[in-house]
């Protein structure tokens, strides 16, 4: 209670501070509507906030200047000086008093009652005449009383030690883009050191400032952070007082106030939330005759809870009220012409919900004092997509409903994904990226239809756009050659493409405002600086959508939904990758096998025996489907699938699509590795088998299961055999180990013995001999040849024996 | 009377700018380009971690900029919150303003009178004093032309 008192004194003398140069402006000219609005809010929420501290006294003032404000506000009185004196004299009581509140003193009694009646609409007519005599005193009054209350304030420390500091946020931002600052003049440093070559000297300490530099960042950062209980604490009022307005009963809970969030952010999302429980108050909840009627406790639970995941806080608000009528909103959405009749024959609960966030949507029958003022929740859908938030809604009749919203941390850094085009890069935010696909135009099936572009991803029409068109910096269609498409999921659910020339990285970007005449394109969202320091620009995807006509209406959208339905119900059928191999033959494997398509370069694709391996992520994997003879280009385009523990590279010239196997399966015996062939479009492709490909060539990850090999005893063995065979990708063991299926290293004449005493050798054996030259007719390998040696190895391996 | 101005050339004509709303004279590095904004906004520039935007004044005031050698330097001037690098010909020097802004008789062209505070007199001979505000917004010719091609 102490830290929401001292919230609530912090509070009023903050807006005392601010109001301060209003009141003396509305002073000079009364009719002066923004001031008047000023000091309206002023001391209605000083009212407001009496209510809930329970100061008697201040409330009355508050409420009896806001009662004379309102009417000024109506045009029910004149505002004249004698009034603006006796709300002045109000105002100046109320620093007063807060003074003394934080004091923990008793403020004197008496006086409260003369001011109160000095506003009175008597009271004027009575002074009419001494006007001006009266408006003097009055400011006397102003100055007597902050000179006997002056000393007090300053001479008393304030009680209460805070063990917080308020600071202003200009400042933080000054430290912070300070910071930045030391990271760009870090990066370019290590820039420098690295070129200048290895120095232990400078390396170790240079290390040590990067890592405090990254701790003093993170504390930067939280520095913004404010726990979302700030804005939270105000929501019991604001219920208990809505409930009371409204006749109903309603207990708030509150959940995850700790989650913190840019402070920016929390004010951000305070209008949205709060317009959200004021809707589910006034128009979810039942009055507790209903809900007892309806089986229901009398008092009506509205729950708000917090929390964070990963970068994005979701905010749940639940209420146990009556829950969204689905037929009562269909009807206005229909009546007010958001869908047609026919749309909402088609459409499903979800979607039908989904429609209170259109514009020009408002289910209150009529216009209460509390929601439904026409800022309706299109508005709010509205501010939370500007912040890169998301708001949903489900909603079980007789239940309850359910509001999820779901905004970014912080808006100052985000998750973004460069991308170039025609020789510029730009920064998309990540979190409206679905899928990054590489293709040509062909196996897109781009069509360019009118002025519109269009490609078919997952068997659906996408519209595209030219990022380099869009911007107007180059112009050419998307060709035959290849392309890279990223496909953009905006915050409606809207999905489409934007070409780019190719991606570069992605990473956390700062994000810093840009100037008014840059803004003015609608482009861009804000630049960011890469990590060489070179300024590059956010992509606003909304806007370009929206200038695009992508982010179509309500009717598109239910249309648009229902192809997702679709796809749900065919959730049964196989999907699969379908791509053409080296051979030229269309094939396909199911899709939950491909983990990734991968690009390699052909110098990390090695050949040896017959079996090819390559190098992605410093895993060396293998890799099936290339032809015979010269790799086919420079770079290979590749699948990698898994089947949980095991991974294989699958070699493809071309990938087509992810299609759904409608047609038959027909199972082939011919070839072990076509698990059934069947019709695509009309054409033949093969199926193939998943589990045989995996019992040939799956290899589990190194690091688990390493095959054993079994070394002879001996300095010599130990410390030059042993890191070979290691680094071979062994494990190596002790020769009296006798566990299965090791291979063993034995030199020739110890292997001589062993024979000669008929004692079994478990595993393959690779015999070593001591001289260069090999005895006719004997198979060993002399101890240093280290080619022999590894491909022994691994013909041994294979099952051979050496 | 008696500010301090930095003194610079836009299209060979000698400006005022006043000093206190320069906080500093820079080297421009690299410019990113802003495609889909009007010629007279050069880019967007790095100093330390501040984004700059760049203006070229001489497109800004409707002449040609490929006629006009620039030296390169840039005045960094915050307006509205916004930093922005003024692309001029050179910066000559730092002088002190030694009358009032004036009008001149007949004006100095449309173009000049909408960035012209007035003329001031100065150490190193007259000058016209710069309203930044008006010069970072660009001519309305600029805006038009562009709104015509876009």
């Amino acid at each position: 209670m102490d830290d929401l008192l001292a919230d609530f004194v912090a509070e009023t003398r903050e807006m005392l501070e601010a109001s301060e140069g209003e009141i003396i402006a509305w002073e000079a000219n009364p009719s002066d509507r923004a001031r008047l609005d000023t000091i309206f809010r002023f001391v209605h929420t000083v009212k407001g906030n009496c209510g809930f501290f329970d100061f008697p006294r201040l409330a009355g003032l508050s409420h009896a200047a806001e009662d004379a404000l309102a009417d000024v506000r109506a045009g029910r009185r004149e505002p004249d000086s004698t009034m603006v004196t006796a709300v002045l004299a109000i105002i100046d009581r109320i620093a007063q008093m807060v003074d003394a509140i934080e004091a923990g003193k008793d403020f004197p009694d008496g006086g409260d009652d003369t001011l109160i009646a000095a506003l009175e609409n008597g009271a004027d007519q009575g002074a009419a005449s001494a006007e001006r005599t009266l408006h003097e005193p009055a400011s006397a009054l102003l100055e007597t009383g902050n000179a006997d209350d002056q000393p007090e304030k300053k001479a008393e420390p304030t009680p209460q030690a805070q063990r917080s500091i308020r600071l202003p946020v200009d400042l933080l931002d000054r430290v912070m883009s300070g910071v930045s600052d030391m990271v760009l003049a870090r990066n370019d440093l290590a820039h420098r050191l690295r070129s200048a070559g290895n120095q232990p000297t400078i390396d170790g300490p240079f290390e040590r400032l990067t890592s405090i530099l990254s701790d003093v960042r993170d504390a930067i950062t939280r520095m913004r952070m404010q726990r979302i209980e700030t804005l939270f604490n105000g929501l019991p009022r604001l219920v208990r007082d809505l409930s009371s307005e409204l006749g109903k009963q309603v207990m708030i809970d509150l959940d995850g106030g700790d989650v913190e969030l840019d402070r920016e952010m929390i004010e951000m999302i305070r209008d949205p939330l709060t317009h959200i429980i004021r809707n589910a108050i006034d128009h979810g909840m039942e009055t507790p005759a209903d809900r007892l009627a309806a089986g229901k406790r009398e008092i009506g639970l509205l729950s708000v809870a917090a929390r964070q995941s990963g970068n994005t806080i979701s905010i749940v608000v639940s209420d146990d009220g009556r829950g969204l009528d689905e037929d009562l909103i269909a009807e206005k959405a229909v009546a007010s012409g958001v869908i047609t009749a026919q749309a909402r024959k088609k459409a499903s609960r979800d979607q039908i919900l989904e429609l209170i966030f259109e514009p020009g949507f408002s289910t209150a029958a009529e216009v209460s004092a509390v929601s439904g003022r026409g800022v309706g929740l299109d508005v709010v859908r509205e501010n939370l997509e500007h912040v890169g938030g998301k708001i949903k809604v489900s909603s079980t009749t007789r239940v309850g409903t359910l509001f999820t919203l779901q905004i970014p941390l912080t808006l100052s850094i985000i998750a973004g994904l460069t991308v170039e085009v025609s020789g510029q890069q730009f920064a998309i935010p990540q979190s409206y990226v679905e899928e990054i696909v590489l293709s040509s135009a062909k196996s897109l099936d781009y069509a360019r239809i009118g002025e519109t572009s269009l490609v078919t991803f997952r068997g659906k029409r996408t519209p595209c756009l030219m990022l380099g068109e869009v911007l107007g910096i180059s112009d050419d269609e998307l060709t035959q050659r290849e392309h890279t498409l990223v496909m953009l999921r905006l915050a409606s659910g809207h999905l489409f493409a934007l070409a780019v020339d190719g991606i570069h990285h992605h990473g956390d970007l700062v994000v810093k405002p840009l100037a008014p005449a840059v803004m003015k394109t609608e482009f861009y969202a804000g630049s960011t600086l890469l990590d060489d320091g070179r300024p590059i620009l956010l992509l606003d995807i909304t806007n370009i959508a929206a200038k695009h006509d992508l982010v179509s209406d309500a009717r598109n959208r239910v249309l648009n939904d229902e192809d997702g339905r679709d796809e749900g119900q065919d959730r049964d059928l196989v999907r699969a990758m379908l791509f053409t191999d080296f051979d030229g033959r269309q094939s396909a494997i199911r899709l939950e096998l491909v983990r990734r398509i991968e690009t390699v370069s052909a110098d990390s694709i090695e050949e040896s025996s017959g079996s090819s391996r390559a190098v992605i992520d410093g895993v060396i994997l293998p890799l099936v489907g290339l032809p015979s003879g010269a790799l086919p280009a420079d770079r290979i385009r590749l699948l990698r699938i898994g089947d949980g523990g095991c991974e294989v590279l699958l070699a493809v010239r071309d990938i087509k699509d992810a299609v759904a196997l409608t047609d038959k399966l027909k199972p082939v015996a011919e070839d072990p590795l076509v698990e059934a062939v069947t019709l695509i479009e009309g054409q033949q492709v093969a199926l193939l088998d998943g589990h045989e490909l995996f019992a040939r060539y799956g290899e589990p990850p190194e690091q688990l299961e390493r095959p054993l090999c079994r070394l002879p005893d001996g300095d010599w063995a130990q410390s030059i055999l042993g890191p070979l065979v290691e680094s071979a990708g062994y494990q190596v063991i002790a020769a009296d180990d006798n566990t299965e299926g090791a291979i063993s290293i034995m030199f020739e004449d110890i292997y001589n013995v062993t024979q000669a005493l008929d004692q079994p050798i478990s595993g393959p054996v690779i015999r070593l001999r001591d001289q260069p030259d090999a005895p006719a007719h004997e198979n060993t390998i002399y101890r240093y040849d280290r080619e022999g040696l590894i491909e022994a190895l691994r013909r041994a391996q294979a099952g051979g024996q050496a | 009377m008696n500010e301090l101005l930095v003194m610079t050339q836009i299209a060979g004509r000698r400006c005022a700018l006043q000093a206190h709303d320069v906080q500093s004279v820079i080297e421009l590095g690299n410019i990113t380009p802003v495609p889909g904004t009007p010629d007279f906004i050069a880019g967007i520039a790095a100093l330390r971690s501040q984004a700059l935007t760049v203006i070229d004044c001489r497109l800004a005031l409707g002449f040609d900029a490929a006629e006009w050698e620039t030296d390169n330097r840039c005045a960094a001037v915050t307006v509205g919150g916004h930093a922005y690098a003024l692309m001029v010909d050179s910066i000559e020097d730092v002088s002190t303003g030694a009358s009032e802004p004036s009008q001149v008789s007949g004006g100095f062209g449309e173009e000049w009178c909408r960035v012209a505070t007035g003329m001031i007199e100065t150490g190193i001979g007259p000058a016209i004093l710069l309203d930044l505000e008006a010069l970072i917004s660009g001519s309305d010719r600029s805006w038009n032309t562009f709104s015509a091609a876009a």
